[in-house]
């Protein structure tokens, strides 16, 4: 370990003693973490919620885009089936 | 005295709330400092955000043991972003603010050389810093550094060599 090395550790060391954590750092820091989780919840139940209003509000409209007369599946007018005669 | 935000009555809730109140009154004073000397402008924010960040990874953190080395990281890259952000952000402004983040209160226990070498260190890059901080004052090992900035061994020894050079040179133009 070179001088500048010495004297980099023993500058690191000195500033870093003077630094001293807040008494309530850690009451401060967990209002903070519960606040924002509460938020991150409530924002993704309100995104949740809008997604599945929105996909049934779609739903609902594609269902009342079919035709509303009766749709003719099988008309019945074509020549009919005669029964086999045994 | 504020009480405390009610606890919740969920097992695995309460195994978080009391791990992460361990942590904090095993690692919160590291991690403070090892945001003020990377050069941090709001050092209790950046822990804070830390912490949160742990707050929410819980479930998948593998053991406490972890988490000392995951905080670690977590700081260095939150500390070089806002860092970046502040650098951009003053590119933007008419008259700058002065470019070091060491307190004036901090400093002011320093001797001079001591605070021509600061002042020197603030003014490298931040990976350089980084290396040097993690090396010089938490003396951790190469392999330990490189996981915590999240970069290879071989890059650790090249900016830990170029931020002591860039070093040297300062103290010798100030001898």
């Amino acid at each position: 370990m070179n001088d500048t090395e010495r004297e980099l550790s023993e500058a690191l060391a000195a500033l870093a003693d003077g630094v001293r954590p807040a008494p309530d750092a850690y009451r401060t820091a967990r209002g903070e973490w519960l606040r924002r989780e509460r938020r991150r919840r409530l924002v993704l139940a309100v995104l949740i919620t809008v997604v599945f209003a929105l996909a049934t509000l779609i739903g609902l409209w594609v269902l009342n885009q079919t035709p509303s007369h009766p749709g003719v599946i099988f008309s019945g007018l074509g020549p009919s089936l005669t029964r086999p005669t045994p | 005295m504020e009480p405390l935000a009610p606890a919740p009555a969920d097992p695995a809730e309460l195994e978080r709330e009391a791990g992460l109140a361990r942590l904090f009154e095993l690692h919160y004073s590291s991690m403070l400092r090892l945001a003020v000397l990377l050069g941090a402008d709001d050092p209790e924010n950046v822990v804070a955000e830390a912490y949160y960040q742990i707050y929410r990874k819980w479930r998948r953190l593998r053991d406490v043991e972890a988490a000392e080395a995951y905080l670690r990281s977590t700081v260095c890259n939150l500390t070089r972003m806002r860092i970046r952000h502040l650098q951009v952000a003053r590119k933007h402004v008419e008259n700058p603010l002065e470019e070091t983040a060491v307190s004036a209160e901090s400093a002011a226990l320093l001797r001079d050389d001591q605070r021509v070498l600061i002042d020197a260190l603030q003014q490298l890059p931040s990976r350089q810093r980084e290396a040097l901080v993690l090396r010089h004052w938490l003396g951790l090992k190469e392999s330990e550094i490189a996981a915590a900035m999240g970069i290879s061994g071989g890059s650790v020894k090249t900016h830990t060599s170029r931020g002591l050079a860039a070093l040297n040179q300062a103290m010798e133009a100030r001898r």
